[in-house]
C-alpha cells in the first residue's frame, strides 16, 4: 500500500483554483518528483499535504489514515516532515539547537534530543558546524540545515520543497547524493524541484502539473518526451517552429 | 577548574553574597531599595517567560500583580486567611485569567497581541476603580485597600508582616533565586526550545511538530501564576494597594522596558536590566516626582531607543561576552565545555561532500556573512559566545 495518497484534491483561494483535482500516490521507499512551470500549484499542493492548508475538496491519506486538514504539528508527529522553499532557520539559535527542536518530536529529554540532532548533522556532513549561527552559513548549508531539522523529527515521508534552488552545480550534486543516501536508509521522499537534471536523476516517478492540473505522470524518460509537458514548458508553438 | 566550573562558582558566590548582604547593609532605606530591585527583577523574569521565550510582547502583566495583591488582601481583611494562602489562591486565579487572556490573544502576531493585553489591564483597572463591592468582596474602588499593621514592633510570619526589612529581603531573594532556577530549567527543556522556535518562526516550528499556540498559552499560565505571587508580596510590603499602584500600564511598561534593555529571552537579562534601571526610576521619583512625574518612563524610553539601536538584543549579550573573556583569563585550561558533543566528531567530520566550501562567497546572495570559517573543526572555540544559552551556568 502506498504511504501517501492524494485523492482528487482541489484547493481554491477565492476564485483562483491553485490545485485542481490532483491525485497521486507515493509508494514506500519511493522518490516522487513534482514539477511544473512557475505558478503551477506545486507548493500549494505541498502545503495541502503538509497541513498548512486544508484542501477545499478531496482527501489525503497518510499511512492508510485520513489526515485531511490535520495540523502540521500533528502530521509531524505521525511521520511527515517538510522543508520550506524559502529556508526558515531560527536565527538566534545555533545550528545544533535548530536541529534539536526537530529532535524533540521524538524524545522529551534534552540530552537525547541533542545527541540525535548531532547524529543527523553528521549524517549531512555538518558535524563541525553545530555551534555556528544560521546567519553565518552558506546557502547550501542553510538548505542542508532545513533538511537536518526535518530529518531529526524521524519522518517516514520527507517533503523537499526546492532544496536545490540557488545552489551551484557541485552543490547540486552533493544534494543529490544526500537525497539518495536518505532513500538508501528507507526514507520515502516527495520532491519539488526546478533543476531538471537533479529531478531526472533522482526520481523514480515524476508528476507534472500545469495550472493546478496533472498533465503527465511517469518515469523520468517518459515525462521528458511527453508532448503535453514540452508544450507546458516551452509553449504551444515549440513543435511547429 | 574549567570555565564551566568557574562560571558556576561565580554564580554561587554572587548568590551567597546577596544572602549575606543584610549583614552589611543595616539601613532600612537601602534594604528597601534592594527589595524593590529584586521584586522588579522577579516580575521581569516571570514576564520574560512570555515576553522573552515565547517571543511576544505582553504589555499587561500588571493585571496579574493586581490579582495577586487584591486576592490575598481581601482574603486577609475579610476572612482572616493568611496572606501566604491568599498568595497561592491569587496565583491560581491569575493563572486562570492568564489562560483566558492568552487563549484568544496569543494567536495574534506582533503588535496586536501587545495592544490587546494593554486593553485588558486598562479595562480591569477601570472596573476595579468603579466597583466598591463585588458581591461580598470589598474592593473599595479607587481608594484601595489598607492592611492595618499589627501592633507596633510586632512581626508575624502568619500575617506576612514583619517589623524589620530583613525578612522581606530574604523572602523576595528566595523567590527570585527560585524563579531564576525555574526559568533556567525551562529554557533548557523541550518547552524552552519549543517556545523559542515558535516565537521566532511559527510556520517552521509547526512543521517540526511544535504546537506553537499551546506552548505559548502554557507559558502565559505559568507566567501569570508566578507574577501574581509578586503582587501579594508587594501588598504585604507596602500594606496599601489601590488600582493605580498595582493595575497600571506604568508597571506593565516598566517590566517590558527592563526586559528589553536587559536582554529579552535571556536568564540574566531581567537581573541586569533591573540593576541598571531601577535606580533611575527610584532617583527620578525621589527628586522629580513633584515637578516631573513620569520622568522615569521618559528616561527609560530614551535608554531603550539607544540600546535598541546599538545592542538590539539587550545589554546582557555584550556583558556576557566580557564575562566570557574574564572567565577565559582565569580558567583557560579547556577550550570547551564538556557537554557539547560536537568537538569529538573528527572521525566522520571530514564533512564528506563539504570540502569545496571556501570558494563559496561570490555567488551566494543569501550569505553576506562571508566565508564560513566558523564551523570548521579547527576552530571549536571560535563561536563560544554564539550561543548564550549554552554558556550560562
Amino acid at each position: 500500500m502506498s504511504l501517501l495518497q492524494v485523492q482528487e484534491v482541489t484547493m481554491r483561494f477565492g476564485g483562483l483554483i491553485a490545485v485542481n483535482d490532483l491525485s497521486l500516490e507515493i509508494g514506500r521507499g519511493q522518490i516522487l518528483g513534482l514539477i511544473g512551470p512557475n505558478g503551477a500549484g506545486k507548493s500549494t499542493a505541498f502545503n495541502c499535504v503538509a497541513g498548512l492548508y486544508k484542501p477545499t475538496e478531496g482527501r489525503i491519506l497518510f499511512d492508510g489514515e485520513d489526515v485531511t486538514g490535520q495540523k502540521p504539528w500533528d502530521l509531524c508527529k505521525k511521520g511527515l516532515a517538510r522543508t520550506f522553499q524559502i529556508v526558515k532557520p531560527f536565527q538566534s539559535m545555533t545550528v545544533l539547537d535548530n536541529v534539536t527542536v526537530g529532535a524533540f518530536a521524538v524524545t522529551d529529554h534534552r540530552d537525547e534530543a541533542r545527541d540525535r540532532a548531532m547524529e543527523v548533522l553528521r549524517l549531512l556532513g555538518m558535524g563541525g558546524k553545530g555551534r555556528a549561527l544560521p546567519g553565518s552559513l552558506t546557502i547550501a548549508d542553510r538548505k542542508r540545515l532545513e533538511i537536518a531539522r526535518a530529518l531529526a523529527t524521524d519522518p517516514k515521508l520527507l517533503l523537499l520543497d526546492e532544496v536545490m534552488a540557488g545552489l551551484r552545480p557541485t552543490e547540486v550534486d552533493e544534494m543529490i547524493d544526500i537525497i539518495r543516501a536518505l532513500r538508501e536508509r528507507g526514507m520515502t521522499i516527495f520532491v519539488i524541484e526546478h533543476i531538471m537534471r537533479a529531478i531526472m536523476a533522482l526520481s523514480d516517478e515524476i508528476v507534472v502539473i500545469h495550472f493546478g492540473q496533472k498533465i503527465c505522470r511517469g518515469k523520468p524518460e517518459q515525462v521528458a518526451r511527453d508532448e503535453n509537458v514540452i508544450k507546458a514548458y516551452l509553449g504551444e508553438n515549440y513543435g511547429t517552429a | 577548574m574549567t570555565q564551566q566550573e568557574f562560571k558556576r562558582n561565580c554564580l554561587i558566590a554572587v548568590t551567597l553574597a546577596a544572602f549575606a548582604l543584610p549583614l552589611v547593609v543595616r539601613s532600612a532605606t537601602y534594604l528597601h531599595i534592594l527589595i524593590i530591585l529584586y521584586l522588579y527583577a522577579y516580575m521581569t523574569t516571570t514576564w520574560n517567560l512570555v515576553g522573552g521565550f515565547a517571543g511576544v510582547l505582553p504589555l499587561g502583566h500588571s493585571v496579574f500583580v493586581g490579582i495577586g495583591a487584591y486576592t490575598s488582601t481581601i482574603l486577609w481583611l475579610q476572612y482572616g486567611i493568611s496572606p501566604w494562602i491568599g498568595m497561592l489562591v491569587g496565583a491560581v486565579l491569575a493563572a486562570g485569567v492568564g489562560y483566558l487572556i492568552g487563549k484568544p490573544t496569543l494567536k495574534m502576531r506582533g503588535a496586536y497581541f501587545a495592544l490587546s493585553t494593554m486593553a485588558f489591564v486598562e479595562g480591569i483597572r477601570v472596573m476595579v476603580e468603579n466597583i466598591d463591592m463585588l458581591g461580598p468582596l470589598k474592593l473599595n474602588g479607587p481608594r484601595g485597600l489598607n492592611i492595618p499593621p499589627l501592633q507596633m514592633g510586632e512581626g508575624s510570619f502568619w500575617a506576612f508582616q514583619f517589623s524589620s526589612k530583613e525578612p522581606y529581603y530574604y523572602i523576595i531573594l528566595t523567590m527570585l533565586v527560585a524563579v531564576l532556577a525555574m526559568t533556567s530549567a525551562i529554557s533548557r527543556s523541550k518547552m524552552g526550545y519549543y517556545l523559542k522556535s515558535g516565537g521566532e518562526d511559527p510556520d517552521a516550528a509547526q512543521a517540526l511538530g511544535v504546537n506553537v499556540a499551546r506552548y505559548k498559552v502554557a507559558a502565559m499560565v505559568i507566567s501569570s501564576f508566578l507574577t501574581a505571587l509578586a503582587g501579594t508580596f508587594l501588598a504585604q510590603l507596602t500594606l496599601f494597594i489601590y488600582p493605580k499602584s498595582v493595575l497600571t500600564l506604568d508597571l506593565s511598561f516598566e517590566l517590558a522596558f527592563i526586559a528589553l534593555i536587559g536582554g529579552r529571552g535571556s536568564i540574566a537579562g531581567p537581573i541586569i536590566g533591573a540593576l541598571l534601571l531601577r535606580p533611575v526610576t527610584e532617583f527620578s521619583r525621589i527628586y522629580f516626582s513633584a515637578t516631573l512625574p513620569g520622568l522615569h518612563l521618559i528616561i527609560l524610553g530614551v535608554v531603550l531607543i539607544v540600546v535598541m539601536l546599538y545592542q538590539p538584543r539587550g545589554l546582557t549579550e555584550p556583558l556576557l561576552r566580557i564575562f566570557d573573556k574574564v572567565a577565559a583569563r582565569f580558567a583557560p585550561a579547556l577550550p570547551d565545555t564538556p557537554d557539547t558533543p560536537d568537538t569529538p566528531d573528527t572521525p566522520d567530520s571530514p564533512d564528506s561532500p563539504n570540502s569545496p566550501d571556501s570558494p563559496n562567497l561570490p555567488d551566494t546572495p543569501d550569505a553576506p556573512a562571508g566565508p564560513d570559517t566558523q564551523g570548521t573543526p579547527a576552530a571549536p572555540g571560535a563561536t563560544a559566545s554564539a550561543s548564550p544559552r549554552e554558556e550560562r551556568p
